[in-house]
């Protein structure tokens, strides 16, 4: 003890013992106690917020099915690959990730090398791989021990079954599956779902932490849509459609209209020339591409979205046309409905109408003569409506405008629905914009106004909300909501309703549109060509042929609008244009509707046979369908089925008329179409017969027997079995 | 009451020698009992369980903050830092009872040498390599460490020697300052120039502390602080010369504060690992804070993981322990029976002390943080190694410190 420590050391231990173990350790306990208790869950909150990182899960896009659940647009299920460059490790890897990658995705070799040096642990370097590629991706991953480094991440990718089919009405998907066109954007909330949350704690280098600490909010998928819209249907008008706007070189693209005219269902909305959803951005019109090429390489860019956007343009819905002599329908409707007219309303057509100071031509120069308002409107008499329109005033006529909805927006569930353009907006107008009006010039509507306006004809005389989307179901298929819109109005009585019917099916039994009879069926209709303003060429005349009707004339099931804007082909004429792929697609769509129709001897020498579908069936079981039906068959080929036919179905032709069964490869030499026109219609016939071709006759006046114009050119190169629509008589006396 | 007990003994000294050997033959027993699981008896037994007992816990938790750094950067090798670790515990505890065996007196004939070496370590370190800006770390063939280490206890060792050896005379310029400005300047010199100024104050604090002890003048201290605190005053006020000691003061202030360029993830990190802790803990190997948000949490920072690990209750339990060691530490030395084992017992307890509170005053954030390693805790095999060692040598004194009979 002596040796050890003195009084004084002790003491100064003891200052330096107390300072360290009570003074420092104090401080120290009273600091932790405030980080941790005070300030504990402040800093606790803060750590959570580095710590929990949310990824986001992606909802799968609802199924677009038409009215009989058959998909339209659906989603797949794709991969996204993501690299890890922080889990690389080696060089080594680092050049044999990239090389695998680079041989797998095509992606260039440099970039990848480049990405992997990056600090990152999440870098998208492919999006929406399919599943070949990402087995692919799985396999080299198991082949090379790689773990960590590269990562596949689900993801949904729009996928378009039926291609180009009613593409203009489902529009299609951008990259993060949002909905860019058409009912994708109409109905993007209902179809996109909600996204999901996978919040787990994340290290700070991103990837989980190993404790349990994960909570997952799933995406909710997306709604699907069940469509009014009939894709059987559909692909029939959309064929036609395509092959008359080939046919009559119409450049400014056409449409077609197919609806319910009782609830204002759309069955089919087809556009010409559509595009495919599946490639959105892609120009693969060889006109378009075309053009493409010989823009300047300055404005190639803006012509190339000029061209995209067109395509996407809904024109049935969009488009602003004057319906022209297809109004007709509306005049009458209120001529009767206000009693000022009725069908034995007497009008003279001197070949032209005096209104104010302007003269206004009847389409056919030396008049028409006395006719009644049933024979002025099979005859499309220009005057007898001018005159009738007179009768009305502007502001009935304005009233009418109005209540039959071209002044309002039709309410289709599509995006882009065009207004019309009238006179004024308070519906002012001169006698003489009167007179243009009621021959349907000088003021613009959309195909959809008119279609609908015309389905009050065909229904009674309510006027119906035209809509393409019946339900909103969800995965498990059960109806969310449906859509049943309410007639809007009654528009004019019943009665009037079915007194323009009748006008309208004498019109298409032995008026002015009588080749678009189908027998069989009660088919009512009109058409119209009418002047464009907006012109493409300056100097040079440039018209939109339309048609429009409905059947059963008795209680119409189908109404149907064909519209072709700005035929450059043989004939301008709405009745030629239009009336060969309405009549041809009603003739399908009828019967596919269930209406079936009855013909009788005499009908089928007259109006000529439809064409069955032979596609699919046995050689013999074909022949012996078109022998029953009085057709010639010819068969080509060694095959056991048939592949191919020439006429397609539900064209029609001539008894006793051509049908070439292809059941291999092979293909019958063509043949050059002969000229048609100034022959008889008998002979045309017996020339077409003779070729192997068929024949289709349309024409408006009985006692006019020579051809005007033929379908196809004289000398063209065809397939044996083609049918050429040829126009009896003046093929120009029907509007 | 510490105070109390102490007087007791130095007024009422036989009769604290009458007292004792009863109290000591209970002790014998105890130790007898020990002595059959293999421990030598004589030594004190409270210190050396608290010294296993906290390379026990220091071990868990090394093993707990390490692992998702092991496996994560060391390819999936959890184990990768707590092998070493547990390798160097093992020989440290062996190296331990083999220094309590010796006699620590001897080690006054060595303070020399082992001074020298420590000077030459540290020139040497000087001209190694820098590793991330600093000449700190030295590699002996497998064998890495800082001679800052060495340094540490060859000042303690120095200073205890010629303080025993100067005691009459401590009160002079002579013999109670100049030889002790002799080994410290150049040491403290050299040490700043690694640059290592947690070291360095270390260094500092443990000579102050021992000339304290050792009975200098006070008013030594006054002038040596007051021209030190002069100059500093100086450099903070006047200049702008201390910017990185600046912005650390400034991150120090505000860690929160991304905006400020100061570098505060470690701080920020390990504040958001002791308030995530709450009272209870996240639970043992729960800490989430480790998983590559806090650098190198095995390291200074192992303290924070603990606090998150075990919470504010586990987090004092251990101060506690850290505390009753340094007491138990003061209380051998003080009993030891020579001056020189008391100074080298009290040198060794308050450089272990300064650590641990620094350490952990830097995780939180109570101080500006620079680097210094959490005794027992932190990852480093030689410098356990080195620290087991010393804890032998406190061991060794308890043998022959006034605790025992004989």
């Amino acid at each position: 003890m002596i040796k050890g420590s003195t009084i004084r050391m002790r003491r100064r231990t003891l200052i330096v013992a107390f300072v360290t173990i009570f003074v420092f350790f104090t401080i120290l306990s009273v600091r932790l106690f405030y980080l941790q208790i005070i300030s504990g869950s402040y800093l606790f909150k803060m750590a959570n917020l580095q710590q929990l990182a949310s990824t986001k899960l992606s909802p799968r896009r609802g199924v677009i099915y038409d009215r009989n659940m058959v998909p339209l647009a659906q989603s797949a299920t794709v991969w996204n690959v993501v690299l890890e460059p922080n889990y690389i490790k080696t060089d080594a890897t680092k050049e044999l990730i990239s090389q695998g990658l680079h041989e797998i995705l095509g992606t260039p070799k440099e970039k990848l090398l480049e990405l992997s040096e990056k600090k990152s642990c999440y870098t998208i370097i492919e999006k929406k791989i399919d599943s070949d590629t990402k087995n692919k991706i799985v396999e080299f991953k198991s082949k090379n021990n790689i773990t960590n480094g590269i990562r596949l991440i689900e993801d949904y990718k729009r996928y378009y079954p039926k291609e180009t089919l009613a593409s203009t009405v489902l529009g299609f998907t951008g990259s993060d599956g949002q909905g860019l066109a058409g009912l994708e954007t109409q109905y993007d909330s209902v179809l996109g779902g909600e996204e999901g949350k996978l919040v787990s704690a994340k290290n700070a280098i991103g990837t989980d932490m190993p404790y349990d600490y994960e909570h997952m909010i799933p995406p909710k998928d997306g709604n699907n849509l069940v469509l009014t819209l009939d894709s059987t249907i559909q692909s029939i008008v959309e064929e036609r459609l395509k092959k008359a706007i080939e046919e009559n070189d119409v450049r400014n693209r056409g449409a077609m209209i197919v609806m319910n005219p009782k609830n204002g269902e759309i069955l089919a909305l087809a556009v010409e020339k559509g595009f495919n959803p599946n490639k959105p951005f892609e120009i693969s019109d060889p006109k378009d591409l075309e053009i493409l090429k010989n823009t300047p390489e300055e404005e190639k860019q803006k012509k190339e979205s000029e061209i995209l956007f067109e395509k996407c343009r809904n024109k049935a819905i969009s488009d602003n046309y004057y319906p022209g002599s297809v109004f007709k329908i509306i005049m009458a409707s209120i001529g009767l409905e206000l009693g000022i007219a009725n069908e034995e309303t007497n009008f003279n057509c001197t070949g032209g109408i005096k209104i104010g100071g302007d003269t206004i031509r009847c389409h056919k120069r030396s008049g028409h003569g006395p006719l009644n308002l049933v024979g002025a409107l099979c005859k499309s008499c220009n005057p007898a409506f001018i005159s009738l329109g007179q009768e009305i005033g502007t502001k009935r006529f304005f009233d009418f405008y109005k209540s039959f909805g071209f002044h309002e927006k039709t309410g289709i569930d599509l995006p882009g629905e065009g207004s019309d353009i009238f006179f004024s907006k308070n519906g002012d107008m001169h006698l003489i914009d009167l007179a243009v009006a009621s021959i349907g010039q000088n003021f613009g509507i959309t195909p959809i106004q008119m279609a609908t306006a015309a389905c009050a004809i065909a229904n009674g005389g309510k006027l119906v909300t035209p809509h393409i989307v019946k339900e909103i179901r969800d995965n498990d298929g059960n109806v969310i909501q449906s859509f049943d819109p309410k007639p809007r109005r009654q528009v004019i009585s019943e009665e009037t309703a079915k007194r323009v019917t009748a006008m309208m099916e004498q019109n298409a039994t032995s008026g002015g549109v009588k080749n678009a009879y189908i027998p069989g069926f009660r088919v009512a209709g009109k058409s119209g060509t009418s002047e464009k303003k907006d012109l493409l060429v300056p100097g040079e005349k440039d018209y939109i042929a339309s048609f429009l009707e409905f059947a059963p004339a008795n209680d119409p099931e189908v109404l149907l609008l064909c519209y072709a804007d700005t035929p450059k082909g043989r004939s301008y004429y709405g009745a030629p244009v239009c009336i060969p792929p309405s009549t041809a697609s009603m003739n399908e769509i009828l019967p596919y509707m269930g209406v079936q129709p009855q013909y009788n001897e005499e009908e089928m020498k007259k109006y000529g046979i439809k064409v069955p579908n032979l596609i699919d069936k046995k050689v013999e079981e074909a022949k012996k369908i078109s022998i029953d039906l009085g057709l010639r068959p010819t068969i080509v080929g060694k095959g056991e089925t048939v592949i191919r036919q020439t006429p397609y179905r539900g064209e029609r032709i001539s008894l006793g008329g051509n049908i070439i069964i292809y059941t291999d490869d092979s293909s019958e030499e063509k043949v050059k179409v002969p000229n048609f026109v100034g022959l008889k219609k008998s002979d045309a016939v017996k020339l077409a017969e003779s070729l192997g071709l068929n024949i289709f006759a349309s024409g408006s006046n009985g006692d006019d027997d020579t051809v005007s114009t033929q379908s196809l050119a004289e000398s063209e190169l065809v397939d044996k079995g083609t049918t050429i629509n040829i126009v009896v008589g003046s093929g120009e006396s029907e509007d | 009451m510490f105070k109390k007990k102490n007087n007791d003994k130095s007024k009422i000294k036989p009769k604290g020698a009458n007292l004792k050997p009863e109290r000591y033959k209970k002790n014998k027993f105890k130790f007898r009992n020990i002595k059959i699981i293999g421990i030598k008896s004589g030594m004190d037994i409270p210190f050396m369980l608290l010294v296993l007992l906290l390379v026990a816990i220091g071990l868990v938790m090394m093993f707990s903050a390490s692992y998702p750094n092991a496996f994560y950067l060391h390819h999936g090798d959890s184990f990768f830092f707590i092998r070493n670790q547990v390798i160097y515990a093992i020989i440290g505890i062996l190296v331990m009872f083999g220094v309590s065996k010796f006699d620590y007196r001897n080690l006054k004939t060595l303070h020399i040498p082992i001074l020298i070496i420590s000077f030459i370590f540290l020139l040497i370190v000087l001209a190694m390599p820098p590793i991330n800006g600093v000449r700190r770390w030295m590699q002996l063939g497998p064998i890495g460490f800082q001679p800052s280490e060495i340094t540490k206890f060859s000042i303690i060792l120095s200073f205890a020697t010629i303080i025993d050896k100067n005691f009459e005379k401590m009160g002079t310029f002579r013999y109670g300052i100049l030889p002790f400005l002799m080994i410290f300047i150049p040491a403290a010199s050299l040490l700043a120039l690694e640059p290592h100024i947690s070291c360095t104050v270390i260094v500092i604090l443990l000579a102050a502390i021992m000339l304290f002890i050792g009975g200098i003048k006070l008013r030594w201290f006054a002038y040596v602080l007051t021209p030190i605190l002069a100059f500093l005053s100086y450099l903070v006020l006047f200049t702008n010369k201390l910017t990185y000691a600046n912005s650390r003061i400034a991150g120090w202030l505000n860690p929160f504060d991304k905006s400020s360029g100061v570098d505060t993830w470690q701080t920020r990190q390990g504040l958001y690992a002791i308030g995530s802790g709450g009272i209870f803990g996240l639970g043992l190997g729960n800490s989430r804070q480790k998983y590559l948000f806090l650098p190198e949490p095995y390291n200074d920072f192992i303290f924070a993981v603990v606090c998150e690990e075990l919470g504010f209750i586990g987090a004092v339990f251990i101060l506690i322990l850290f505390a009753t060691l340094i007491w138990r530490g003061i209380v051998i030395s003080i009993r030891a029976k020579d001056r020189f084992g008391t100074l080298l017992g009290l040198g060794i307890t308050m450089q272990v002390g300064i650590q641990i509170i620094l350490n952990i005053a830097v995780v939180s954030n109570t101080i500006p943080n620079t680097g210094i390693s959490l005794p027992f805790f932190s990852y480093g095999g030689t410098s356990l190694l080195m620290l087991l060692a010393q804890m032998g040598i406190i061991l060794a004194i308890s043998r022959r410190s006034n605790l025992e009979k004989t």
